[in-house]
């Protein structure tokens, strides 16, 4: 029986008079795919913004691995093992493959201004293993024999990869993909499929907020629908398919 | 392949850099510059400063002249007034000026968009009326004269051809550790800050930390930089220490290049060269000069003149490697 | 201080802050609308307040035509520069628009330094120079002047954005800029009238302060800051709050100087600004960090 990593009480979230999450109950357990999906605007991206800690919460709780995250600012959240992807990738545009992985790294490592500025020899020494630490990464993700293009210069569904190898070299415990498949074609939905298979044979736990369902359908092992800001259903991916409620809320029709 | 060009090319222009920077202040060789080169010199330090804080955290300070004045007012205080070891004074300005801009960094780095732009000017123009305010301590508008050279042991830095190594040492040094911490683990935290914050806060860096930090670390450059002017010149008043200073010094930053350490050296050069020319030729345009160079360098190279340069060197050194190849 | 010099130095302060009201609104309109902080703000207070020397008193034009003169040339400039500079650099990531305005501000400066050379200038009053006597202080009538025009502008601007075409499409471009290209607003062109507009009301403060203050070439510069505090307190979005804003610093600087605490002579009344604006910012940082994010 896995234990639950992630888990929302109550969760809340307003924005000037618009509420964007409704006493929002969610959970994720451990070295599970889960997803949460609904139709636009039912508050996805707000939960992950909520998760990540880039939103303060209105109301209500989040509490990762048991410890209540309360006034932990965003920085502080992949140093405990909580990463996200975005929709929009956000690469670092002005260094190289190898390098944003590195980059990723950065909770992990340690020297800093001082032993940077006069090359001290555990400087030296941390940068090996960071180096070495990324390229595994970029292995796992297929994307060794770029490591010193541009990030930029990468197709787009490359750069997906890119930013998934980013964000694993954190090491997270709990990996936030905010609508990986977006943009990508048929054969990169299914690499992309067996990579986060891969990721979570790893044993990090998956969440993932996606639109394909197909995808979704193949992948996730818990289901949590959201609608308006509410949670509508959950169960896993079959359970979720013939749900009444889910099916009205894609189509637009009042549940009967 | 091309990483290997480039570094070629590099190294060769460092060394005849090198080269060329060791001769400068023989009086056979350039002599009769060593004066102007010392002064490219401090400027180059308060500029790499500069062009770390405007390229890495995308923040302008236009009053950056600030810290140069308070490094040189401390310095000249502790050194002259209350008989304080130089070295150390230099030492505890650089200290101070980097508090200072800590205690004021972070309140405004936790900011988005143009406040630290503002409160820099402002900071910049509250300095100047302080130094020529607060006379019992800074001699007022006129200045206080008889600060002391630098000196280690015996050997006095008495001469402007000493004076030139010592400044140019530093300066190197400077631009030496700015590499360093750019191609490091902080480099690259500094790199992501600026290509990206959102997912630079997401995988664990803390933005406004690292803001304040280059913020500091660009104080400490230019308080130095202020230390080293006043045992040069012997002499401090507030008059280098203005509004117009700050904007030559964004000029410098400018036309270095926005990321580029090196390209300071050719920033700072270019625009104290022009700066004497200007004033000689055109008198008192070189003011709306020094605005058109900002807005056609930003419209056009806004990555920074130097930049430019380098790159369009870049593109036609790869032509011309590929023409020799295919023949 | 004794009621008579209070009455004083708050008329002083309310007469000083209505220009910083007025720098304040052109910094918040042009922000609003295009998201970009005009560095030359203060410059617009300046041009106006030399044009209106050059015409009334060098030209001898008659007052009113090189009053409005005064502002229509200094509202093309604010165009022209915004046409020239940045509509040309397209895309211009936030600092570069900050370097791009501040080299515009330099430029603008120095081009007034030397058609005008550095002396302080002082156009006619408009209606004479004998004081009024108020509760107990003395008003001189330039004074009511000033802080009736920015009465009368801040009402008049009001009603423009609120009821007339181009003033509600500005208002569209503020709330949401791409809402606003959605219903056909033209970004560019409103971007173009907030530039004009912004400079026309430096260009007003200009004018009826310099009888009064004299101008300079250089005196952009400390307008600009304090105009800059003034919207800020207004969160560059609401003109009202910059005009009280712009108000309120006049006063605690004209205070300040009045109450004659300690070292607050009138040379550091200028600090005053600086440290109102570091208040601000440390007051606000949070609340404004997490609205940045969630817009």
């Amino acid at each position: 029986m896995s234990e639950v990593i992630l888990e929302t009480r109550s969760l809340s979230k307003v924005f000037g008079g618009q509420v964007a999450l409704d006493k929002v109950e969610l959970s994720a357990k451990a070295g599970k795919i889960s997803a949460i999906i609904g139709p636009n605007g039912a508050g996805k991206t707000t939960l992950f913004n909520l998760i990540t800690g880039v939103y303060p919460v209105s109301e209500g709780e989040i509490y990762f691995r048991g410890t209540l995250l309360k006034n932990i600012p965003a920085y502080k959240r992949a140093e405990l093992g909580i990463v996200r992807t975005f929709q929009h990738v956000h690469l670092f545009g002005n260094m190289n493959v190898l390098e944003n992985v590195m980059t990723g790294q950065h909770p992990r490592s340690r020297y800093g201004f001082l032993e940077a500025a006069l090359r001290l020899p555990k400087a030296h020494r941390e940068e090996e293993a960071i180096s070495l630490r990324a390229m595994k990464y970029l292995n796992l993700v297929g994307l060794g024999m770029h490591a010193e293009q541009d990030a930029l210069s990468l197709p787009l569904g490359q750069q997906k990869l890119l930013a998934i190898a980013r964000a694993l070299a954190t090491e997270p415990q709990l990996l936030l993909l905010d609508e990986p498949g977006a943009g990508l074609n048929t054969l990169e939905k299914q690499e992309l499929s067996d990579l986060i298979r891969r990721i979570r044979d790893t044993g990090v736990t998956v969440l993932l907020v996606e639109h394909d369902m197909p995808l979704v359908m193949g992948l996730a092992e818990w289901v949590t629908v959201l609608d308006s800001g509410q949670k509508i259903a959950e169960g896993t991916a079959s359970q979720i398919q013939r749900d009444q409620r889910v099916i009205s809320a894609y189509l637009g029709e009042e549940v009967e | 392949m091309l990483a290997k060009v480039k570094s070629k090319w590099a190294y060769f222009a460092v060394a005849a850099l090198l080269i060329f920077l060791i001769l400068i202040p023989f009086d056979w060789f350039l002599g009769q510059y060593k004066g102007l080169a010392i002064f490219i010199g401090l400027s180059t330090m308060v500029t790499v400063g500069l062009c770390l804080l405007i390229g890495y955290t995308g923040q302008v300070s236009l009053g950056q002249a600030a810290f140069y004045g308070l490094g040189a007012y401390f310095s000249a205080v502790l050194s002259k007034t209350h008989d304080v070891n130089p070295w150390l004074a230099m030492l505890i300005a650089a200290v101070a000026t980097g508090g200072f801009a800590y205690i004021i960094g972070y309140p405004i780095f936790r900011l988005r968009g143009n406040y630290l732009a503002m409160a820099t000017l402002g900071l910049g123009l509250i300095m100047w009326v302080l130094f020529r305010q607060l006379s019992q301590f800074t001699g007022g508008p006129d200045g206080m004269a008889g600060i002391p050279y630098l000196s280690i042991g015996s050997f006095v830095f008495d001469t402007s051809f000493k004076r030139y190594f010592l400044v140019w040492f530093f300066c190197l040094a400077i631009l030496l550790i700015s590499q360093n911490i750019v191609r490091s683990r902080t480099g690259r935290a500094l790199r992501a800050v600026h290509g990206s914050e959102s997912a630079a806060e997401s995988i664990g860096i803390n933005v406004d930390q690292f803001k304040v930090k280059v913020f500091v670390l660009s104080a400490v450059y230019a308080s130095l930089a202020g230390s080293l002017f006043v045992h040069h010149l012997r002499f401090v008043s507030p008059q280098p220490f203005d509004f117009l200073a700050s904007v030559k010094l964004v000029v410098m930053a400018v036309i270095g290049g926005l990321a580029s350490i090196w390209g300071a050296i050719f920033g700072a050069g270019t625009t104290r060269i022009l700066s004497d020319e200007l004033l000689l030729r055109f008198g008192e345009w070189d003011i709306a000069i020094y605005g058109l160079i900002l807005m056609l360098v930003m419209i056009f190279t806004p990555e920074g003149l130097f930049v430019k340069l380098k790159d369009v060197f870049t593109q036609w050194q790869l032509r011309h490697s590929q023409r020799e190849t295919e023949t | 201080m004794s009621a008579d010099q209070f009455v004083q130095y708050f008329i002083s302060g309310l007469t000083q802050g209505s220009i910083y009201a007025l720098v304040g609104l052109g910094f918040t309109i042009i922000y609003a609308v295009t998201r970009i902080i005009n560095f030359a703000q203060g410059e617009f207070v300046m041009l106006g307040g030399m044009l209106s020397f050059t015409l009334a008193s060098s030209a001898g034009l008659p007052l009113a035509p090189a009053l409005l003169l005064s502002v229509l040339i200094s509202a093309a400039i604010g165009a022209i520069m915004y046409l020239l500079a940045i509509r040309t650099a397209r895309r211009a990531s936030v600092v570069s628009l900050i370097i791009l305005t501040i080299g515009a501000a330099i430029f603008i400066r120095g081009i007034a330094g030397e058609l005008w050379g550095v002396d302080f200038v002082r156009p006619p009053f408009f209606t004479g120079s004998s004081s009024i006597s108020f509760l107990g202080a003395y008003i001189h009538p330039q004074a009511l002047w000033i802080i009736g025009t920015t009465i009368v502008v801040t009402v008049l601007l009001h009603l423009f954005l609120s009821y007339t075409m181009v003033g509600k499409a500005l208002k569209a471009c503020a709330i949401s800029p791409r809402a606003a290209s959605l219903v056909g607003i033209d970004a560019r062109a409103m971007a173009l009238i907030a530039f004009a507009i912004a400079a026309a009301l430096g260009a007003i403060g200009g004018v009826v302060m310099a009888p009064l203050t004299l101008t300079a070439y250089n005196v952009g510069v400390m307008l600009g800051l304090k105009g800059f505090v003034a919207a800020s307190i207004g969160g560059f979005k609401s003109p009202i709050l910059a005009v009280v804003g712009g108000i309120l610093l006049g006063i605690v600087e004209s205070m300040a100087v009045g109450v004659d605490w300690g070292p607050f002579t009138s040379a550091y009344k200028d600090a005053i600004a600086l440290v109102v604006l570091l208040l601000i910012l440390l007051l606000r940082s949070g609340r404004l960090a997490a609205e940045e994010r969630e817009s």
